[in-house]
């Protein structure tokens, strides 16, 4: 039984002790708390059980025999299946949840309710969607390098710590992407949609046409991610591993060749840069501007 | 004297559903009822007014500002919601710290706040346990004490006694009276006459999303109490319930309802019967799970407002 006195006595109105200022305070604890919320769930359990396949699989197949060479499984699972679905899907989850999850756990009211300006409200909690996404692709791309290049001279020089920093960058970097586009879809649509589209953003930008030798491919994040590693990162080893039949190998073709990029002809590092972060800056100022102008109207019992 | 709310010629739609329709109400100072039944608009008008939702039609005022994306205005602004959400897993404590710190209150002074405030709604005791295991009446009283954690001036509680026990109802009512005392503007919404007259004798009726009287609750009453009030209590022994219930002089009838373990209860003295219960409570050891009033007699109210 809960105890409350039987005659209350409160004191005069006084003014509360907030600071004022641009309440920095105000939005460090809502960075902390998105910060929680994402540390928690089935949400992230299910996206490390998925980030374990690049984990596990490149170790399963250095087992077999005449298994690839380390750049092979590098560029299978560090350069394709993670900036390609896990690190979008990532985003997704996160950033789309960013207002949706609390819209549909019908918990935005307590956000809204606070003395901060919605944009900001938007804006940190994309940013503490961008930290959760962005640490759970390092963490597991870094191990994904160890395992690949476990056993090999490249591992403790080349690869740790100076080539994960910059995939792990370069991740970060494109989440920035994904995060400010994914911020968006979770804006007036239900959860499913949201879900839904991103879903079909993925596989047809990010999957499909970002393969297509076209300018089409400039629309998808992927593209500018694997410009950027033809800039700053080459294989750090052989490109040739051993066939069934003696003293025949595969060759791997360049990354550039498979990927059909041009390196004379494509935007520069600094381009990609650019590109990126101001288009990236464009979707955060469209997501608060319609997060500034958005209702979001909770269900009641009563329903009215 | 100058409203605290004010409300001018405001509609809102949601397609083609009505919300609220040109309503104009100026809501002074004090402990202010709105009463309606369910779909009436209330939830509505509290959200409208505390700038969750923007007007179709209209000008909503607070304290002289106007309230859509007003972030400055929320800090005199305290709402405590009728959808029961909460970060279940929170304790009561992080939970209103938290809403301290999100009011940009800083770590010791929304510490204290959350103190201070969950100790008002009587919930010191409980406050280190995590909200997921909170019965329905300490979870009201936690989202109580988040609304009032930044010492609002003027509060909106959206139908605050649903699901609380006679007790714990009788001490929220005890709460509000001395928030209203200690010189806050108070809004509450409820569908229940007798627990709005037991606060405040200023109500605000709405129906439909008008609004269709506003002044003294004696007015209403009298009108109310023309037909027989009817009452649902939900007690796990209703039996032994009712056999103490039918020898009450007011009591005019005693419905047994099996299958919900509930008495529907008859009676056109609604003050008295209401009076008896935490004393019933307590006393007579009778655990009533939750009382709530049927619609029905508010809903004749209002049709014989509407249609007069």
């Amino acid at each position: 039984m809960t105890t409350a006195p039987t005659s209350i006595t409160l004191g005069p109105i006084r003014e509360a002790p907030i600071r004022r200022g641009f309440m920095l305070s105000a939005l460090a604890a809502l960075f902390i708390l998105t910060l929680r919320q994402n540390l928690r769930g089935r949400r992230l359990l299910v996206l490390s059980l998925l980030f374990l396949l690049p984990v596990v699989l490149p170790g399963v197949i250095k087992w077999a025999p005449d298994s690839p060479p380390p750049e092979a499984l590098e560029f299978a699972f560090v350069f394709n299946l993670i900036p390609h679905l896990l690190a979008p899907l990532t985003a997704l989850l996160y950033a789309a949840g960013a207002i949706q999850d609390e819209v549909e756990d019908q918990t935005l009211t307590y956000l809204l309710l606070r003395p901060l300006p919605r944009w900001a409200l938007y804006w940190t909690r994309l940013a503490a969607a961008w930290l959760t996404t962005s640490v759970l692709t390092g963490l597991f791309t870094t191990l994904t390098l160890v395992v690949v290049y476990w056993n090999t001279p490249e591992l403790w020089g080349d690869v740790l710590p100076r080539r994960a920093a910059i995939v792990v960058g370069l991740m970060a970097l494109a989440q920035v992407g994904y995060c400010s586009l994914f911020g968006i879809f979770g804006l007036g649509t239900r959860r499913v949609l949201s879900l839904f589209g991103g879903l079909i953003y993925i596989i047809v930008f990010e999957g499909l046409l970002a393969n297509f030798d076209a300018v089409v491919r400039r629309l998808s994040v992927v593209y500018y991610f694997r410009v950027l590693s033809l800039h700053w990162l080459v294989p750090s080893g052989s490109t040739k591993w051993p066939t069934g039949d003696p003293g025949s190998a595969t060759r791997m073709p360049p990354w550039s060749e498979i990927w059909s990029i041009d390196l004379t002809t494509a935007f520069s590092a600094e381009r990609c840069l650019t590109i990126l972060l101001a288009v990236s800056a464009l979707f955060l100022l469209i997501g608060a501007m319609r997060m500034r102008s958005q209702e979001f109207r909770m269900k009641t019992a009563e329903g009215s | 004297m100058t409203p605290i709310i004010d409300f001018e010629g405001v509609s809102k739609w949601y397609g083609n559903v009505i919300g609220l329709n040109k309503l104009t109400v100026r809501i002074p100072a004090g402990v202010t009822g709105l009463l309606g039944p369910n779909g009436a608009g209330k939830s509505t008008l509290l959200q409208l007014a505390t700038g969750q939702l923007r007007p179709s039609q209209g000008r909503v005022r607070v304290l002289g500002q106007p309230v859509w994306n007003n972030a400055a205005l929320l800090r005199q602004v305290g709402l405590c919601p009728e959808q029961d959400a909460f970060w279940e897993w929170m304790t009561g404590f992080d939970f209103v710290r938290t809403c301290a710190r999100l009011t940009g209150m800083g770590r010791r002074a929304a510490s204290e706040a959350a103190e201070r405030a969950l100790a008002t709604v009587g919930m010191t005791e409980h406050m280190g346990r995590a909200i997921r295991g909170y019965s329905k009446g300490m979870r009201q009283r936690t989202k109580l004490a988040q609304a009032l954690v930044h010492e609002p001036r003027v509060l909106f509680l959206d139908e605050p006694f649903t699901g609380t026990d006679p007790l714990g109802r009788h001490e929220m009512i005890e709460v509000i009276r001395a928030l209203g005392a200690a010189g806050r503007s108070v809004l509450v919404s409820s569908h229940v006459l007798y627990e709005v007259q037991a606060l405040t004798p200023n109500i605000i009726l709405l129906h439909r999303g008008r609004l269709v009287a506003e002044g003294h609750v004696r007015q209403i009453r009298d009108l109310i109490d023309a037909h027989p009030h009817r009452i649902v209590l939900v007690c796990d022994n209703h039996r032994a319930l009712a056999a103490k219930v039918v020898a009450w002089d007011d009591v005019e009838g005693v419905k047994v309802m099996s299958s919900e373990s509930a008495l529907l209860v008859e009676t056109r003295r609604p003050d008295a019967f209401y009076g008896r219960l935490p004393i019933l409570a307590t006393r007579d050891g009778v655990r009533i799970r939750e009382v709530y009033s049927e619609d029905d007699n508010l809903e004749a109210v209002f049709k014989y407002l509407v249609n007069k």
